[in-house]
């Protein structure tokens, strides 16, 4: 059996900002250090407990196939094979409690065949 | 054992569920792959391999891929003699077996350990007899012994009838009207003498929410890209599969759909859309703002369908809109405001949404099951238990992306499945074919433990059971790691003890490296820039976090002042500090003051040492003049022996401080640490020597507030607060023997905050307080609101009113000015 956890949609939606914004620093050549309060308020929601917390993962350029059911995937282009991860809408979500993990929110993407 | 069915199903064209009647209320059982979705996507994917069921399966619907097959919208073909080939298995699948499989997976929802053999299965109102036959036959299949059917809509309807507990359902005719992801129905009920009838009913199997979505990118979204960027046909070039925005279409279907969802509860929302260049190089990167008024205008049409179909039953059945009770909104798409309020206006019917649209039929299902009778014989019941043993083999840590996972079953496996799925939800092999031996590829989560689960599935989807263990892989975790030898500090000024500075604790003993750590502080002084008058102190300590910061030894130290800041800090900014521990014990430490927006970051080596000698000289300084207060008091307490002992050192701390005095800021000899290790052996000992003292002063102290916590407790506690004493006291034996003066005096604080919590109930405290308060009255900020607090306050204790008394007594605090700051340290520069 599968465990679950509900996780107030409050901190999932404060991280998909976190999680556009720091997309969008990457564009950025900027003096300044955004990137390290993108950081903190993910080392934040790192340690919204004492022994856990919440942390994104952006799959892009990944394989996508239909054992990962971490991710809901539309998939771009006529063809199923070969699935990569082109975008990434929504990361995925998971909640870390010392070394265990379990998944919060799928991660919302478009897959396109490699070939 | 129970004699009634109790499980409902609702087998749907776009999502199905299930739900089971258990003690009076029905529980909808969560899709266990789907977080928070209690349902099923009908759609089923036969690979070469596995079948797939569910979402991941609707993913690949409409998509070419090597030996696969995908269908959905089985439903609609329910009892006829189509069948969808599978060219890849030269065989076909009948709908029939498609339905059996969604019903299949339905199973594996169901955690209560039930072994479903009777189940009521639901049928749109429009199904005829073959149609209907195909849906038992579908369920049998599926394994069940026994299938119920039931209607739709009066599912729909006994989900309201069950809710609506104390109103009994009259007799009379209402409108079940069910618009959800990908269909639509509307049908006419009527109870008479207790008993529920579809009179009519209507539909359309291709009007969804999906078709909304698709409306709102086609119709909004992409005219308002033409209209700002250049491309010569956006819109075929993204719903066209070869097409170049292909991918980016499904972005904004997936926005819009949000975008649906956002609009059901505020006035407007916004599209975003980025991430592509139009044909003349200009980046796309702007938002859409819908409107609530443009959304509607969009899908009045489709929605106006809808009830015209409502309309042709009414004149069908000569019916008027008084003659129809209300309209009952079942499915997802009625969760539109204005799906509901359109559908209400034009008919002057009332709309009734006060059921969960998305599970209604299946609750509804499982309600009636509640009252249906199991009629299967025991003997039915007995099945060949199946001695199955799988041993596994797999690296049981790996640093790598996915570990091979392989086992070797012995048994019979014949017409057995298995499937693997990891614990955390993220990985769902699909229903496999067992053979003698298997091999999977297990994805790893980075650096956590990872578990999977085999489970043995029959041709039926029930569960075989099998002799395998959890599958545990850890990823990642440093096998190699050293543990730390000691404690890792941070000296910070002590709130507490005004003068004084205390250890904070980053890095406890044993931690494995490397280790990383930010803290927060708001720095207690201000800086000018330029000016070498006030300093920030990062202060890293190697030792005890228990002892005194002097006997610790520095290991990293950094120094700010004025001079290295870019502009003023002001008391109250944030200084952010990231200390990090490599492997090899380098540490490193960053500061970052947040308002000047500048860091300071140094690594320090563990063989070289950081001493300035200012900081040094201080040191010796304030132990020397702890040492001679602690002469004093122990003199005073006739202590002679400490006295004499702590006089020693006070003579050998002379030397240490003569020495220092003479030594210049930019000393390069040895000489700074060689002092610096004798002031920090002096300081152990002072510690050692008058330990005992300091745990003696506060063991006393946890005592009394101890007795004084119980006399509180007997006199008005409750059972919370005393349940809080028992935990203290109860650990009362392992706190006092670490002999930590700090954990003692924690445990006393605790104690203290529980009187704290029991005074403020009683009256004579309150009463005490407001006469106190009373005095302060010309002190206070707002006289006018004082005033008319303390009137307050005075009727409520002449009315005996406590708890009002209570908030008045904090009401009037507030009103007090705050008292000149209490004194604290701002040696370091920020503290706790």
């Amino acid at each position: 059996m599968n465990e679950q956890i509900k996780v107030p949609k409050i901190y999932i939606d404060l991280l998909d900002q976190v999680f556009e914004i720091e997309k969008k620093v990457e564009n950025l050549t900027e003096s300044n250090s955004i990137s390290r309060n993108i950081t903190r308020l993910k080392e934040i929601f790192e340690q919204l407990e004492a022994d856990g917390g919440l942390v994104y993962h952006n799959p892009i350029g990944e394989p996508y196939n239909e054992t990962r059911t971490d991710i809901e995937a539309s998939i771009a282009g006529n063809s199923a094979d070969n699935l990569i991860i082109t975008e990434v809408i929504k990361p995925i979500v998971r909640y870390r409690k010392g070394g265990i993990t379990l998944i919060a929110r799928k991660g919302i993407v478009v897959a396109e065949s490699k070939s | 054992m129970e004699n009634t069915i109790n499980f409902g199903i609702d087998l749907g064209t776009t999502n199905s569920a299930i739900a089971k009647f258990v003690k009076g209320e029905v529980i909808v059982f969560n899709n266990p792959l789907d977080y928070g979705r209690a349902t099923l996507p009908s759609v089923v994917c036969y690979q070469k391999d596995k079948i797939i069921v569910g979402s991941q399966a609707k993913v690949m619907f409409g998509k070419q891929k090597k030996d696969a097959f995908t269908q959905a919208f089985f439903k609609r073909k329910m009892g006829t003699s189509e069948s969808f080939p599978i060219k890849s298995q030269n065989r076909s699948v009948t709908p029939i077996e498609l339905s059996a499989q969604v019903l299949k997976e339905l199973k594996t929802f169901v955690n209560t350990g039930d072994n479903l053999e009777s189940v009521v299965i639901t049928i749109p109102a429009s199904f005829d007899l073959i149609q209907s036959n195909a849906t038992k036959e579908a369920g049998y299949q599926a394994g069940f012994k026994q299938v119920v059917l039931l209607q739709e809509p009066i599912a729909a309807s006994l989900a309201y009838a069950n809710m609506k507990k104390s109103k009994e359902l009259t007799d009379g005719q209402w409108l079940v009207y069910d618009f959800g992801g990908g269909t639509f129905d509307v049908a006419l009920i009527k109870i008479k003498d207790g008993e529920m009838k579809v009179i009519d009913h209507e539909g359309n199997n291709f009007l969804g929410g999906a078709d909304i979505d698709q409306m709102i990118v086609d119709k909004l979204v992409i005219p308002k890209i033409n209209a700002q960027f250049s491309f010569e046909n956006l819109e075929d070039e993204m719903k066209s599969a070869s097409g170049k925005y292909n991918s980016k279409y499904y972005v904004l279907l997936s926005r819009a759909e949000e975008a649906k969802i956002r609009l059901s509860a505020v006035k407007s929302a916004e599209i975003v859309v980025d991430g592509f260049e139009d044909e003349e190089g200009n980046e796309v990167d702007f938002e859409i703002t819908i409107t609530r008024s443009e959304f509607n205008e969009l899908i009045k049409s489709s929605v106006d369908g809808t009830i015209e179909m409502i309309k042709t039953i009414l004149t069908r059945n000569s019916l008027g809109s008084k003659d129809i009770q209300f309209t009952l909104m079942v499915g997802g798409s009625t969760y539109i405001p204005y799906v509901r309020q359109r559908v209400e206006e034009i008919l002057q019917i009332p709309a009734n949404c006060e059921i969960d649209p998305t599970t209604a039929v299946a609750v509804g299902a499982a309600y009636y099951a509640a009252t249906k009778q199991k009629e299967i014989s025991k003997t039915d019941k007995q099945q060949k238990k199946t001695a199955l043993s799988i041993k596994a083999s797999y690296n049981k840590a790996s640093k790598e992306k996915d570990e091979l996972f392989a086992a070797r079953v012995t048994g019979d496996t014949e017409g057995l499945f298995y499937k693997i799925v990891r614990q955390d939800g993220g990985f769902d092999s699909g229903l496999k074919k067992l053979s003698e031996r298997i091999s999977e590829d297990l994805p790893l989560v980075e650096n956590a433990y990872n578990f999977f689960t085999l489970t043995v599935y029959d041709s039926l989807n029930n569960v075989v059971e099998t002799d395998i263990e959890p599958i545990g892989i850890n990823s990642g975790f440093g096998i190699s790691g050293q543990p730390l030898p000691e404690d890792i500090c941070l000296e910070v000024d002590d709130y507490d003890n005004p003068g004084e500075t205390r250890l904070a604790l980053i890095f406890q003993r044993n931690t494995i490296l490397p280790t990383k750590r930010t803290l927060t502080f708001p720095i207690n002084k201000t800086i000018v820039k330029g000016s070498e008058e006030n300093d920030i102190r990062i202060n890293i300590l190697q030792g005890s976090h228990l002892a005194l910061p002097e006997a610790n030894k520095s290991i990293g130290f950094i120094g700010i002042t004025g001079k290295n800041l870019k502009r003023d800090i002001s008391k109250g900014s944030d200084i952010e500090i990231t200390i990090s521990l490599s492997e090899s014990q380098d540490l490193t430490v960053a500061a970052y003051l947040n308002m000047a927006d500048q860091e300071f970051k140094e690594t320090f080596n563990p063989k070289e040492r950081h001493t300035p000698v200012e900081m040094l000289k201080e040191q010796v300084e304030d132990l020397s003049e702890k040492l001679d207060e602690e002469i004093e008091q122990a003199t005073e307490k006739e202590d002679y022996e400490t006295a004499s002992a702590l006089s020693k050192l006070k003579r050998e701390m002379d030397v240490v401080a003569e020495e220092t005095e003479s030594l210049t800021s930019d000393d390069v000899t040895d000489k700074r640490y060689q002092l610096e290790d004798k002031k920090r052996k002096i300081a152990q000992e002072i510690d050692s020597a008058t330990k005992h003292k300091r745990i003696q002063k506060v063991k006393e102290h946890y005592f009394e507030t101890k007795a004084e916590c119980l006399k509180h407790l007997d006199d008005s506690g409750n059972d919370h607060e005393r349940k809080t004493y028992n935990d203290i006291v109860s650990q009362e034996e392992a706190f006092m023997s670490t002999n930590s003066p700090i954990k003692i005096q924690e445990k006393s604080d605790e104690l203290q905050s529980i009187i704290g919590q029991i005074r403020w109930r009683t009256p004579d405290f309150l009463t005490g307080i407001f006469n106190w308060l009373k005095g302060e009255q010309p002190k206070m900020n707002d006289q006018t609101q004082a005033k008319s607090l303390i009137d307050a306050g005075k009727f409520a204790v002449e009315s005996q009113n406590w708890d009002r008394l209570r908030e008045i007594n904090f009401g009037l605090l507030d009103l007090l000015p705050r008292g000149a700051k209490e004194q604290i340290t701002t040696k370091i520069g920020f503290g706790l």
